[in-house]
């Protein structure tokens, strides 16, 4: 992990000096990542894929204005999530965030599709701040100070954030209702 | 510590220890407080279900790659990409500066106006050998002939002066023979005069 965080570090100076191909690497190492994220946000497919190829894009416009490499990772996932807020402001009249659109229905390889779906679900039912939080923490491992930088709020409010859904999760997720619905 | 949601004071700690927010050592210690506290233990244990549940749902693979082939719109251009190097690097930029100061010495050198210089003030004038020598023969002339004059010169010089030394002995001499005659006189008559002196007793 260390070793990686240091390639990154020299791939960055690369792109800085306008090296294409670096910048493609990375590209490969972290768009996997953002698109994961950007699907959980938004339960579409080619809403996430669009949105990740525009995040890239202000990532290699904008990456001479990150001074410190070590913060690429919460660097590159502000952007992700601004384009999240942009795209959920063009279409707030219209997306209903519960609603399934296109959702991605190809579970893990190692759970049952009911935990899959129970999982999806549950996080649904939060609210969009709350999803995005436990997103940030459980799916990506960001730290309470990074993803207060990634969210641009108080690190109390990130951590109640996660607490509050985590909470409703766990409700959700042990009640003797999902229970039944899974064995059904 | 405050009292968290299941009434003991570990409650919060112990979610950001599930969340991986604390470090090893902070760990070791919930750890051992997870080993006497039922209320923190059934908490983490319905915290890492859950938490396990999400995970279930791990990361899809992404349907289509990104890539940024070399965009000639997004690329910098090559001349950007060369400024940028050099521009950021105090090594390069030295080195073409120096490069550069020394392409000028060099251009400077090879497209150096000729020196112009000063006319000489003696005009010589072009003169043949036969010329030449004359002018030689008759200088070495005129050389020998002051010589011949100046040693001529000397020679009488010193001559007169050996003259007059020697006039000047034998004045000298002159007198001294004269002085030596009336000395001798004396003595004669002297002579003469005690002789008939002694002759006439």
């Amino acid at each position: 992990m260390i070793f990686r965080a240091v390639e990154d570090t020299d791939l960055i100076a690369r792109v800085k000096r306008g090296d294409v191909q670096a910048f493609n690497l990375l590209v490969s190492r972290w768009e996997k990542r953002i698109y994961n994220y950007l699907f959980r946000l938004t339960a579409n497919s080619e809403d996430a894929l669009d949105l990740s190829q525009d995040v890239f894009l202000k990532a290699y416009q904008n990456i001479r204005k990150l001074d410190d490499p070590e913060r690429f990772p919460a660097w590159l996932f502000r952007i992700a999530h601004n384009e999240a807020q942009s795209l959920f402001r063009k279409k707030r009249p219209e997306v209903d965030l519960n609603e399934d659109l296109g959702l991605h229905m190809e579970p893990s390889h190692t759970f049952s599709l009911d935990l899959s779906l129970a999982v999806t679900a549950a996080l649904d039912r939060l609210s969009p701040d709350q999803k995005e939080a436990v997103v940030l923490k459980v799916y990506q491992g960001f730290k309470f100070e990074e993803m207060s930088e990634i969210l641009s709020c108080p690190v109390s409010t990130v951590k109640s954030r996660v607490y509050t859904a985590l909470d409703l999760l766990k409700t959700e997720l042990s009640s003797p209702k999902q229970a039944r619905k899974g064995s059904s | 510590m405050s009292t968290g949601a299941n009434g003991c004071e570990y409650s919060e700690v112990l979610r950001e220890y599930a969340l991986g927010e604390l470090s090893r050592s902070a760990g070791e210690e919930i750890e051992s407080h997870l080993a006497t506290c039922e209320a923190c233990s059934d908490e983490w244990s319905t915290l890492q279900f859950t938490l396990a549940a999400l995970r279930s749902d791990g990361d899809h693979e992404i349907p289509q790659r990104i890539a940024f082939v070399s965009d000639k719109v997004l690329a910098p251009s090559g001349f950007r990409r060369f400024f940028d190097a050099v521009w950021n690097s105090g090594p390069k930029l030295a080195f073409l500066s120096a490069s550069i100061l020394a392409g000028a010495i060099v251009f400077s050198s090879m497209h150096r106006a000729p020196i112009m210089l000063q006319p000489a003030l003696v005009q010589t004038a072009s003169v043949s050998r036969a010329d030449l020598e004359t002018a030689v023969r008759q200088a070495v002339v005129k050389v020998r002939e002051e010589d011949a004059k100046n040693t001529k010169l000397l020679l009488a010089a010193v001559e007169k002066k050996y003259g007059e030394k020697q006039r000047a002995l034998l004045l000298s001499v002159d007198e001294n023979f004269q002085v030596m005659q009336k000395r001798l006189s004396s003595y004669t008559m002297l002579a003469s005069s005690d002789a008939s002196r002694s002759g006439g007793q």
